[in-house]
């Protein structure tokens, strides 16, 4: 088996990886957002309607769909505008390069979004069980 | 729109490369280059040196999408590095220890690895021919 074959068998997969990664890290600031765990300074006293409530429930159940994989389309869309917004409420406004405003993260979640909106979740979610059956 | 999406899909996989190849281009130039200024440079033999060498050549081939398997498999591996050595020891959580960034590229590249660079690459443009 050459390692073209092995690439094209795994590539999905590794989508299906990166969504379940992707997902992880952003269910964490909801989490930290909205239930306080972990705790982070910045997030204290939040009120679920501020911007940042709003983030993060946001960031909860769109981070545990992606997780799980269910509704991988809508879902990354939707959370690939919120980076979006995130980078230029947030950071944009801190310097133009992401290694000064911090944004790194922001942008390359929001293009990772992006591509999963159109790739879909891979073959490891639940997508793709509601499809087989 | 499944059929737009699918007819889509490798295109923006090209620019998912080119945007992380440009972040970890910035990180590099900031690093050797001076630009942008950041406040603590790197020596260049240090740990943070070496990954900057691979920050700025790796992240110009993966923006020009040449050699993007290799060069993704060797970014992959050097963010997981990057991560274990200097983030994980502050806190457990990504979020606390400010590795997330780390983590997502180092996905991204293991992905970039597996699928290619897409369309818009010079890899691309070679094969045509």
């Amino acid at each position: 088996m050459d390692l073209t074959t092995v690439a094209k068998n795994w590539a999905p997969r590794a989508l299906s990886l990166l969504r379940v990664v992707a997902g992880l890290l952003v269910l964490q600031y909801g989490t930290a957002k909205l239930f306080g765990w972990p705790a982070v300074k910045m997030f204290e006293n939040l009120t679920w309607t501020s911007l940042f409530g709003v983030a993060g429930m946001l960031e909860l159940v769109g981070g545990a769909l992606l997780v799980l994989g269910l509704f991988t389309r809508p879902v990354a869309f939707v959370l690939s505008g919120e980076m979006a917004a995130a980078y230029f409420i947030e950071h944009f406004p801190h310097g133009f390069f992401p290694v000064l405003n911090r944004g790194d993260l922001a942008v390359s979640l929001c293009f990772t979004f992006l591509y999963l909106a159109f790739a879909g979740g891979g073959p490891w979610s639940l997508d793709a069980g509601r499809e087989q059956t | 729109m499944d059929e737009f999406c699918t007819k889509w899909q490798s295109h923006f996989l090209s620019v998912l490369r080119i945007m992380t190849g440009l972040l970890f281009l910035e990180h590099g130039t900031s690093k050797f280059l001076g630009f942008p200024h950041v406040e603590k440079v790197p020596e260049t033999l240090s740990m943070s040196g070496i990954g900057g060498i691979l920050e700025l050549i790796g992240g110009a081939l993966i923006v020009l999408g040449l050699f993007t398997r290799p060069v993704a498999f060797l970014l992959s591996g050097e963010m997981a590095v990057a991560y274990f050595f200097a983030h994980a020891p502050r806190n457990v959580f990504p979020l606390l220890n400010s590795g997330d960034a780390a983590i997502l590229y180092c996905f991204v590249f293991l992905y970039l690895f597996f699928a290619g660079p897409g369309p818009w690459s010079i890899d691309a443009m070679m094969k045509r021919k």
